[in-house]
């Protein structure tokens, strides 16, 4: 009889915070694809929030305090491009050639906007080769 | 020099390989003159280990580039303390650290002479050399740390900057300490369980290294966190990272445990429970240790490679299914004599405790370990974000302190209303005052003004419950004159005012966590010299920029001015290190703090017109986490200071007593 109240109650609890890692999940989870996915998917992920790798392509207009167009190549293939806008403060690391992940939403005018880019750098321990 | 260590290296595997062979079959036979060859040999253990951990540290020390691991952690210019902490900065060297604190605990543990658990020592150093000779092995087959190249070079490649901070000589031996530690509690319980000496022996003996460890972890994730906020310029102190969250799940379980077995000393409950927890503890280090060092999961604290992969893995599943399928072999011998009468006690309050630690500790394992899953099996690459932990996690957290609030209050046994009457009056009364206060003040977020209620509840019901034990006990004492002072009677009953210190501790960590995660301001700004932004009631101005330093670094230092209204408050300096070994800069953020918020700023980006990028934070309430820390350190030390002495259990008011409450907390021995 005692123990009836202690599973009740743990399976109370349980489900309720199932409920919330589910919530938060779909708040906190976010999908990272390829250029050339992204764009295979588009019709689907209009304004989601998503993240992109891709290198900088030669051809970036960047200018302190204003938004920062650029281009990033897909690297599986090396060929498809992607056109990105971004507002905030470029990081340091941020260069062509640089392999970057930026996070933001891809528009129906064909431009991805990114709320922010994250440089890949080689692991923090080891030293860049 | 480096063949040498490498060569300790293989001689302490021996050695360990020798100790848990002796160990064993002189339990099993029961011959004394096995069970000290097991233990001497254990003590050579560490001798070896010693010995290979300073000629590390003289390689280091000395520049000795030849020596692979000195030339990639190290530089000729880099200062002494920068050194001594390249034994753990890199993969191979914080494995060997590993390594020789397990044996350090090892030998202190086989020392110390203690009569109840005697009987199962050989098989507790038998359970704490296998471990060793994992770490040993991995040391001399996957991950030499005294490799060496061929053409020595003339200047190592230098520590990286981000980790030229005094939290870099503390951050990391604490938190490997803490890790290390459990595997003695854990040894412990399998010993009980495989000798079949299962009373209370074996956990009087762990509780003191259980707390040990847990304190060490506890206080090392404080310091990570306050690491990474005044280092990598976001404006936060927790970004749920794996390796981050690594650390914070053994310490979970560990919190679990030690309630648990406070359960267990007084009412001979939860035995099976209890050992279920440090089984789980000790496999969540390891499974810890096994994130940081593989390549499972992107992260910033990640070394990356995957050679250890299959030792880990071999560590774990024979540790944890070993530990699990003996529990069960057990199992009928592990009853307890009592079982639950009421579930609205102090036992229920701490099951419900322990079951709120262990779902938090499975949402953060589920949410580390998803993408490493979801990618296994669908190829999609997928990050759980930070709201995922912050929204799963709040309400579980908040319930934990409600807990220890109302824990502080309830009984044993069963709650008599009357106590709890009298006990609950004063705090609810603070907490109306607080929700009173807050809505007044224009606070609508309901989450956050729960959150801070709740919070004062628990402190004052905490320290009101003290008050009430104190002045009872001064009372008694006015009878008789020789009955001490009321800090004496304090140390005597060190684990409970300790556990009430560190309740307090958590709940001023959770104000500061509360505060700045809800009412932090951040806004980003791109200013010209003399330009300003505002933000609350501050005006930040952007005096200047410096550019200093040398081609192999390049110092960048911002000016900035704080004003509140037209007064002057604060000048402040964000700067960035530009390393050229180096390609991540590093950030060095200004902050400046007062117990009301902190005013935060990072320098991110500039160009020749000296036109530069700022991200300026005002974060509330955040010292508090740091105050938090402090005193959760030293309750900590107090629970685990050893007890002497047995002792009454102190009174409050004319409670209940139980025949079978007054036994003695036990002695760490």
């Amino acid at each position: 009889m005692k123990k009836k109240k202690f599973i009740i109650g743990g399976i109370i609890i349980l489900i309720g915070v199932i409920l919330l890692a589910y919530i938060g999940f779909q708040a906190g989870a976010t999908y990272y694809y390829e250029v050339g996915e992204l764009l295979g998917k588009a019709d689907t992920l209009y304004d989601k929030t998503v993240k992109v790798g891709g290198e900088v392509a030669p051809g970036v207009e960047q200018e302190l305090g204003k938004p920062t167009h650029f281009t990033i190549i897909d690297i599986t293939d090396g060929t498809t491009t992607l056109p990105v806008v971004y507002n905030g403060s470029l990081p340091y690391t941020f260069q062509v050639g640089r392999h970057v992940i930026v996070e933001g939403q891809y528009t129906q005018s064909g431009v991805f906007e990114a709320k922010s880019i994250m440089t890949k750098c080689p692991s923090k321990y080891e030293p860049a080769q | 020099m480096a063949e040498f260590g490498y060569t300790v290296l293989i001689l302490a595997f021996v050695a360990s390989l020798f100790s848990i062979a002796s160990s064993a079959a002189g339990a099993r036979q029961k011959r004394t003159d096995l069970i000290n060859a097991g233990r001497n040999s254990l003590l050579a253990v560490f001798i070896l280990v010693t010995l290979a951990e300073v000629i590390l540290l003289i390689g280091l020390v000395t520049h000795d580039f030849s020596i692979k691991y000195v030339a990639e952690y190290t530089s000729r210019a880099l200062p002494v303390p920068y050194l001594i902490s390249g034994l753990w900065a890199g993969n191979a060297g914080s494995l060997l650290f590993w390594a020789w604190l397990l044996s350090l605990c090892a030998a202190v543990f086989v020392l110390r002479k203690s009569s109840t658990t005697r009987e199962i020592m050989p098989h507790a150093s038998a359970v704490v050399m296998f471990v060793q000779m994992f770490f040993l092995i991995m040391l001399i087959f996957a991950m030499n740390p005294f490799a060496t190249l061929p053409t020595p070079p003339a200047d190592g490649r230098g520590l990286n900057p981000l980790l030229e901070n005094p939290a870099m000589v503390i951050h990391p031996p604490l938190l490997l300490a803490g890790y290390v530690v459990f595997t003695i509690p854990f040894a412990l319980a399998v010993a009980a369980l495989m000798s079949r000496k299962l009373g209370d022996e074996w956990l009087n003996r762990a509780r003191g290294w259980a707390v040990l460890a847990w304190l060490l972890l506890g206080i090392g994730n404080i310091i990570g966190a306050w690491w990474a906020y005044v280092e990598l310029g976001w404006g936060g102190y927790w970004a749920w990272d794996p390796v981050e969250n690594a650390g914070l799940m053994p310490w979970l379980v560990g919190t679990a445990f030690l309630h648990s077995i406070t359960i267990q000393k007084r009412r001979g409950m939860f035995k099976r429970w209890s050992m279920m927890l440090i089984i789980l503890s000790f496999t969540l280090t390891i499974f810890g240790t096994f994130l940081t060092r593989s390549n499972l999961l992107q992260s910033v604290h990640t070394f990356g490679e995957n050679t250890l992969v299959p030792f880990f893995l071999a560590l774990l599943l024979i540790s944890f299914f070993g530990s699990l399928a003996l529990l069960t072999y057990r199992e009928k011998e592990l009853q307890g004599k009592e079982s639950t009468e009421s579930f609205i006690s102090k036992e229920g309050a701490f099951l419900l405790n322990n079951l709120f630690l262990l779902l938090s500790t499975l949402v953060i394992f589920i949410g580390t370990l998803f993408p490493a899953i979801a990618e296994a099996l669908t190829g999609t690459q997928v990050e759980v974000g930070k709201s995922f932990f912050n929204m799963a996690n709040l309400p579980i957290f908040m319930a934990i302190i409600v807990l220890a609030g109302v824990c502080v209050i309830t009984s044993w046994h069963q709650l008599i209303l009357k106590d709890f009457k009298r006990s609950v009056i004063i705090p609810a009364i603070v907490t109306l005052i607080i929700i009173i206060a807050l809505l007044i003040s224009g606070r609508r977020e309901w989450s956050s003004v729960v959150s801070f209620a709740i919070s004062g509840f628990v402190i004052t019901a905490t320290l009101y419950q003290w008050l009430k034990e104190l002045l009872a006990r001064r009372r008694a004492a006015a009878d008789n004159p020789k009955s001490g002072t009321s800090l004496g009677f304090m140390w005597l009953n060190k684990n409970r005012y300790g556990a009430y210190l560190v309740h307090i501790s958590i709940v001023l960590i959770a104000i500061g966590v509360i505060g700045s995660s809800v009412y932090s301001v951040e806004k980003e700004a791109v200013l010209s010299p003399g330009e300003s932004i505002s933000l609350n009631q501050y005006r930040v101005t952007y005096d200047k920029l410096n550019l200093a330093g040398s081609e192999s670094r390049m110092i960048i230092t911002a000016d900035m001015s704080i004003y509140d209204g037209y007064k002057l408050i604060a000048k402040l300096t964000p700067q960035k290190f530009i390393d050229a070994n180096f390609e991540q800069p590093v950030t060095e953020v200004a902050i400046r703090s007062t117990p009301v918020e902190d005013i935060y700023i990072a320098l991110d980006n500039w160009d020749s017109t000296r036109k530069a990028s700022f991200r300026v934070l005002v974060n509330p309430l955040v010292m508090w986490i740091w105050i938090g820390g402090g005193v959760f350190f030293i309750g900590g030390l107090i629970c685990f200071w050893p007890q002497r002495t047995r002792l009454e259990e102190p009174q409050a008011g004319k409670t209940k007593r139980s025949p079978q409450e007054t036994r003695p907390p036990g002695k760490p021995e």
